[in-house]
């Protein structure tokens, strides 16, 4: 296997006026060739802001990151000049973002906003992008992709456009996919289609996926790996069976315990996760998830758990994932302080 | 495309007839002071034959839906009749001002395109610059400064000081200008005129420039890999100018109509100042066939304007859903 990604420690913080909201804070993973990672966690965990960071697409002078590496193919992307970024975007890592109702450009005809990075990245000319693109569009399952290709963004429907954006995407073969919630702006049954074209044009092309997502259905279908974000900080990393059915931290916890199952015929109701998730600014010392964690004592309130490795590369951060009889469950709960 | 020019055009009628009857009600005899023949024959006391004569002449015994009638057929052949005072057809009158307007206009709006848009461009996307604190402060000043203000200041620095202090290489701007008026003498006009405008452009520029970089599909486009230039320039820009193109589009037919100011200060003798001198004069003719003019050609670039927007934006040119 190929390490494609090598995120080292990466910490990426923004400078307000309001004080330095943390919102990557120490998230390391490797992503190899054909591979999927399931990136999960509530909105402003630190998912999107990773990507962006990937892509160097954080905004200065406020945004930066601050500590950390990320490598891809062994090249250093944080020390990339401005070209090289360049080639990088769009053409080894492409991006699907989560609203494809406003991600695409008014003005411009659907077909050559794909054709565009085929011209700027593949030096094809205007013709033969285009034509390019067509494919594309057939390949994503835009019927009539010919004349659709002439079409303009507010002539698609919100699955189409999400289709064109990942078209887009894979225009130039990228060796790695991001997508950011590519599903969460449409309605169930679109969800599921473009879910089952990423997985078959994934077979296709064998480029990695990383899938930034809320939804744990999403990545139960899709993901060899799942990282689980709380705060800017991992929680939780394993394969996605280890994370789904032997699930280490009190947090991944709470979100399977809120999720809807089918195949338990008990009439079980959902657990939320009591709270809120804190602000990145003011984060709570200690574990952060402690005000929230129905299992929290004293140490959670004081000291930062370390992510520890239990088994493989299976890992959590909290002070107690080392205990065996501290499982899903299992561990007895305390008084919730939040 | 064809269908949104045509109901364009179609919307000008109810316009025109509107703007015609409301200047016919304002020239109904008791509405404004002033008689007409009065105007005619200028201070010369005249019999009451005479007088009757005139009146007859000129068609007003007739009832004021004969003579809008009478005079919207002689419109159709070209005809907006006779000025009162200068006893020249008012055709001809507008013949010869008009080109004067245009230009002035023109000069005025190619300022405003070149130096607002750019200012614009380089102010937000240097944000926070020392070059976007000075737009941004010089287009402030500007929009608060009035018009016949600067104009005099064009004239007393540009044309007298500087005069003075490099011995003869300005001249004051008016002064020995002929009809049609040459090129030295229509740049402090044109400036004058559009200074206001093109702190505005700028200005709309920059908001627009900055509001929509800050849009997903300006995200999607870096992402893409585009250079940052052809992030701005391409993607960015024909966006943020729908709103840019409609202000000065606007712009351009508010000008059609004259810039009293303007024209005013620098003896510029374009239709604005022509219109303005036959309102006092009550020569009702003049104002008329100027007002008609006018209509006429500012509905002309709002037609242009509205054709470009929809080349501009696909959303209007196919009608769908604006979102």
């Amino acid at each position: 296997m190929e390490t494609l990604l090598a995120v080292e420690n990466l910490k990426t913080y923004f400078f307000t006026r309001d004080g330095v909201v943390k919102a990557v804070d120490g998230v390391s993973f490797s992503l190899e060739r054909g591979q999927t990672l399931g990136v999960v966690g509530e909105s402003g965990s630190g998912k999107s802001v990773t990507a962006m960071s990937i892509m160097r697409l954080i905004k200065g002078p406020q945004g930066r990151v601050v500590e950390g590496s990320i490598h891809f193919k062994g090249q250093d992307v944080l020390a990339m000049d401005d070209e090289a970024v360049r080639d990088l975007r769009g053409n080894r890592i492409a991006m699907i973002f989560q609203d494809p109702m406003t991600s695409l450009n008014p003005v411009f005809r659907v077909g050559d906003q794909i054709a565009e990075s085929l011209r700027v990245h593949k030096g094809l000319s205007k013709a033969e992008a285009f034509e390019r693109a067509v494919e594309l569009l057939k390949l994503v399952g835009i019927p009539k992709a010919e004349a659709r290709a002439r079409d303009y963004p507010h002539q698609f429907s919100g699955g189409m456009r999400q289709r064109a954006m990942i078209a887009m995407a894979l225009a130039c073969d990228p060796d790695i996919l991001i997508a950011d919630e590519p599903t969460t702006a449409l309605d169930v049954t679109i969800q599921a289609q473009i879910l089952e074209l990423m997985i078959e044009l994934q077979e296709r092309t064998g480029s990695a996926i990383i899938m930034i997502t809320h939804d744990l259905g999403v990545v139960a279908d899709m993901a060899d790996n799942v990282l689980v974000m709380y705060a800017g900080k991992p929680v939780e990393f394993g394969t996605a069976d280890e994370v789904f059915y032997s699930p280490l931290h009190p947090y991944t916890w709470g979100l399977l315990d809120s999720l809807p199952r089918h195949d338990v015929s008990e009439k079980g109701e959902l657990v939320p996760i009591v709270g809120q998730p804190p602000s990145l600014i003011d984060v709570p010392p200690g574990c952060a998830f402690h005000p929230r964690c129905p299992y929290a004592r004293e140490i959670c309130r004081t000291q930062v758990p370390q992510f520890r490795a239990i088994e493989g590369d299976h890992g959590s951060a909290c002070h107690f994932s080392t205990d065996p009889s501290f499982r899903r469950g299992t561990a007895s709960r305390t008084e919730v302080t939040a | 495309m064809l269908k949104y020019i045509a109901r364009r055009i179609l919307q000008m009628v109810p316009v025109f007839f509107g703007v015609t009857i409301l200047l016919f009600i304002l020239r109904a005899p008791g509405v404004l002071p002033g008689d007409p023949i009065r105007m005619i024959t200028g201070e010369k006391a005249i019999s009451p034959a005479l007088y009757q004569e005139l009146v007859k002449e000129n068609g007003l015994d007739k009832p004021l839906p004969v003579q809008y009638v009478t005079y919207l057929g002689k419109l159709v052949h070209g005809d907006l009749g006779r000025s009162y005072q200068k006893d020249r057809p008012v055709v001809e009158i507008f013949a010869d001002k008009y080109p004067n307007t245009i230009r002035l206009a023109l000069a005025a709006i190619v300022i405003e395109i070149i130096v607002g848009i750019a200012a614009g461009i380089i102010s937000a996307v240097k944000q926070y610059s020392f070059l976007d604190v000075v737009v941004t402060l010089s287009t402030s000043v500007l929009v608060s400064v009035p018009v016949f203000w600067l104009g005099m200041m064009f004239q007393v620095l540009l044309g007298i000081k500087l005069k003075e202090w490099t011995g003869g290489a300005f001249y004051l701007p008016m002064s020995g200008m002929g009809s049609p008026p040459d090129l030295a003498h229509l740049v402090l006009p044109a400036v004058t005129l559009a200074s206001v405008s093109t702190a505005y452009a700028a200005r709309i520029t920059r908001s627009q420039l900055l509001e929509v970089m800050g849009q997903d599909y300006i995200r999607t486009a870096v992402a893409k890999g585009l250079s940052d230039r052809a992030v701005i320039f391409k993607h960015a820009l024909k966006n943020a100018m729908i709103p840019v193109v409609t202000f000065i589009g606007l712009d351009l037919g508010a000008m059609m109509s004259g810039a009293i100011l303007t024209e005013t200060i620098f003896n510029w003798p374009g239709v604005g100042l022509e219109i303005y001198f036959s309102i006092q004069q009550r020569d009702w003719p003049i104002v008329m066939g100027g007002v008609i003019i006018v209509v006429f050609a500012v509905m002309l670039i709002n037609l242009i304007v509205d054709i470009s927007y929809a080349f501009l934006d696909p959303r209007i040119r196919y009608g769908g859903p604006a979102k």
